[in-house]
């Protein structure tokens, strides 16, 4: 099980410090990285490795926990326990911060844009979920503050082609929010978790929901419009989203990121016990009940927690991950004959 | 679970717990008598009192450190959860006692108790118990009055001193912008909730901008307190003045030492209580305010009647807009203005007002209602891209403000 994934090459990516968290651009050939040495940096291929193409510095005064890309590749977002988050627009000579986001009252956890390139989330220690909206002047402008989280709210995801937004936070909870007149509203609650919820991510499809908890469990959620044939009840016109799932037993410490492959449908996960592991659903797929099983499992990927696992959006099999070590490693995923 | 504090107010972090990295911004003042000795040792007694032991032995009691109500309203996060805190301390609970305290002492000490309704927790309670609002404010004398309270007032007339006094304030910061980068815009200060976000979050970068008039609340506190006072030959730690609000907030805007007389070590406002806390009273008494008699409403002076209850046009905050809109038109360009055309913006909650001639802008006022609208009006100044004179500024969205 352990040759499912091997390891490709490790980076010491934020020296003396932790590295946070890693976003793929869209097209798959740069690494955006962030960590406790409050920078950013690039990276791309070189040769059979990889090399540091740009450091973004001076944009931030305290650690930098996450980043995120624009759709088009273009803008990188920042978000920072300095309570702000950092718009990095790509220029000829390298990235220029042209915007900082301010108005979260303590450390901004989590930063990332909507499908349409339009629509920017924001989630902070401060218990609140921002949404920001750009117009072609690059002017962002406040469009929402929801304050539906009743503790710190860890992270933010948005539907893959939807205006729907998820997060996830101290709280136990994953909440689910969209557009209703001329304001947002949360239109979902998902409860289930025992403890902190630390990440979540979409299918490929949108109509599934991971999330991963302090708890050592994943769970998979699923969504049911109203009038869906297998009679789960909705209320109003809102979908339900159900529990479909929990994968429980196999880890041994808090999950911190959870990361679902929309190339291939591989689920991986980045743990408190260091390690990193990759799940697959079982086929044939049955959607009410789906199966997945451990398909690898790398014990000692990093000398200390994982923060954060990533797959390449265009090259399968591909996936990042970086640790409180500070180290960025890749590794090559090939799913199991027997699985 | 949910608070009853506007959401800026929420974000304001008045209720929070402290976090490892958060400190009281307001530490007990710890004198330090002898400075460069040895640290000292402090010894518990078993009634719980701490004693410092000096290097000679003698012993010294230690005060308790003791963090009061105002300390907490100005922390970021501490050990006492302030919002619970400042609802304990005024409450319709807190007036029950000081009539119930009324009921017992001797007439030195009695003190006379005014309560001052505002126009918008009158409406309220008008819609709720289905009555027109005259039969409304008289039938909430003869209640409030069978409770203990002497004298049933009405904000609407302190509410226009805040609205002439804004007007004013506006026309002379207009004719000195020029001079004075920080005169326009000018912002609306009548609501708590705004109010704290700014000085907390933005502090002294907002605060020029904002104007300098007292609310409604607060200048009625000043009457009561002041003329009042005079009026009825009693100091102002003699009455106990009681509003009634449309919201929460309110209450954290009378507790404000600004509003504290230290000659007489009282508040302008001693307790501010909502229009649900009115609704709790009447249920509490078991009265049904139809079912109450009218009573003649008082006057605080006599050649007013308010018979009529004057009421001002403009949203439910207090029409603080229109009013200077009007003004500053008529003052500042000779230009008679009746109706007012609002334009939405972004959302509802965020509309302008254009005064133009021939082409040119001459004024240009806002609505800012709600917390994204508020960060949005901020961000932009900060940038040096608003184009307003004056805004409203208001922490809840028009929805909730009845």
């Amino acid at each position: 099980m352990k040759e499912a994934l091997s390891l490709l090459c490790r980076l010491p990516a934020h020296p003396d410090s932790r590295c946070w968290y890693l976003a793929w651009s869209p097209g798959g050939s740069l690494l955006a990285s962030c960590g406790g040495d409050r920078v950013v940096r690039l990276w791309g291929r070189e040769g059979p490795g990889w090399a540091c193409r740009a450091v973004l510095g001076e944009g931030h005064q305290r650690t930098v926990r996450k980043v995120a890309w624009s759709p088009c590749g273009t803008y990188l977002a920042s978000a920072s326990f300095d309570a702000t988050t950092c718009i990095w627009k790509k220029q000829p000579d390298g990235f220029e911060c042209v915007t900082t986001l301010e108005g979260h009252e303590n450390e901004v956890k989590s930063v990332a844009w909507a499908p349409s390139g339009n629509l920017l989330a924001t989630c902070s220690r401060d218990k609140s979920v921002w949404v920001w909206e750009v117009d072609e002047e690059e002017e962002y402008e406040c469009v929402s503050v929801l304050n539906s989280h009743t503790q710190d709210v860890k992270h933010v995801v948005w539907h893959p082609n939807q205006e729907l937004l998820a997060s996830a936070s101290y709280d136990d909870t994953v909440k689910l929010y969209h557009e209703e007149e001329d304001d947002w509203v949360c239109c979902a609650t998902l409860e289930g978790h025992e403890s902190t919820v630390w990440s979540v991510a979409f299918d490929g499809s949108g109509e599934r929901l991971a999330s991963c908890s302090d708890d050592k469990t994943v769970r998979i959620w699923r969504r049911y419009k109203p009038g869906n044939e297998e009679g789960v009840a909705c209320s109003g016109t809102d979908p339900t989203w159900k529990c479909v799932c929990n994968l429980s037993g196999f880890h041994t410490r808090t999950i911190y990121d959870v990361a679902w492959c929309h190339l291939t449908g591989a689920l991986a996960t980045a743990c408190g016990d260091d390690a990193i592991r990759v799940f697959e659903e079982s086929s044939p797929a049955a959607p009410q009940q789906p199966t997945f099983s451990l398909a690898a499992h790398v014990a000692r990927a990093h000398s200390q927690d994982v923060n954060c696992v990533a797959w390449n959006p265009k090259e399968p099999g591909l996936l990042a991950s970086c640790s409180d070590d500070g180290e960025i490693a890749f590794w090559k995923y090939q799913r199991p004959e027997v699985c | 679970m949910a608070s009853p504090f506007s959401g800026v107010l929420q974000l304001t972090d008045l209720d929070d717990f402290i976090g490892p990295s958060q400190e009281c911004i307001k530490p007990v003042k710890v004198e330090k008598n002898h400075p460069g000795k040895a640290a000292a040792k402090i010894r518990i007694e078993a009634d719980g009192s701490y004693f410092q032991i000096n290097q000679d032995g003698g012993a010294q009691k230690l005060e308790k450190a003791k963090i009061t109500l105002n300390d907490c309203l100005a922390c970021s996060g501490c050990i006492t959860s302030a919002e619970s805190v400042l609802i304990t301390q005024q409450s319709h609970e807190e007036l029950y006692k000081m009539l119930a305290f009324n009921k017992t002492a001797a007439p030195n000490e009695q003190k006379l108790v005014v309560v001052s309704v505002s126009p918008q927790s009158r409406a309220s309670l008008a819609a709720r118990c289905k009555m027109n609002v005259l039969e409304t404010a008289k039938k909430l004398t003869t209640f409030l009055k069978s409770l203990g309270v002497h004298y049933v007032f009405d904000t609407t007339f302190s509410r226009n001193f805040s609205l002439l006094e804004s007007q004013r304030e506006f026309v002379k910061r207009f004719r000195k912008q020029s001079e004075d980068k920080k005169a326009l815009p000018m912002l609306a200060s009548a609501c708590p909730g705004w109010i704290c976000y700014a000085e907390k979050t933005h502090g002294s970068f907002i605060i020029p901008y904002i104007s300098t008039a007292k609310s409604p609340q607060q200048v009625m506190g000043s009457l009561v307190k002041g003329h009042f006072a005079e009026q009825q030959h009693l100091t102002p730690d003699q009455i106990y003045h009681v509003t009634v609000m449309p919201c929460y907030d309110k209450k954290l805007e009378a507790s404000r030492p600004d509003f504290f007389s230290q000659e007489y070590q009282t508040r302008d406002v001693d307790c501010v209580i909502t229009t649900g806390e009115v609704l709790r009273l009447l249920e509490q008494e078991g009265i049904s305010l139809s079912d109450v008699d009218p009573a003649p409403l008082d006057t605080m002076f006599s050649s007013i009647t308010e018979e009529e209850l004057t009421s001002h046009s403009g949203g439910g905050s207090g029409g603080y807009l229109e009013h200077i809109y009007k003004y500053a038109a008529k003052e500042l360009f000779g230009i008679q203005v009746d109706t007012i055309q609002y334009k939405p913006l972004k959302n509802k909650d965020f509309q302008e007002v254009t005064l133009e001639k021939d082409g040119v802008v001459l004024l240009q006022f806002a609505l800012a209602y709600g917390f994204r609208n508020i960060q949005n009006l901020v961000q932009k100044l900060k940038r040096g891209k608003s184009p307003y004179h004056y805004v409203e500024v208001m922490a809840c969205p028009s929805v909730t403000a009845t």
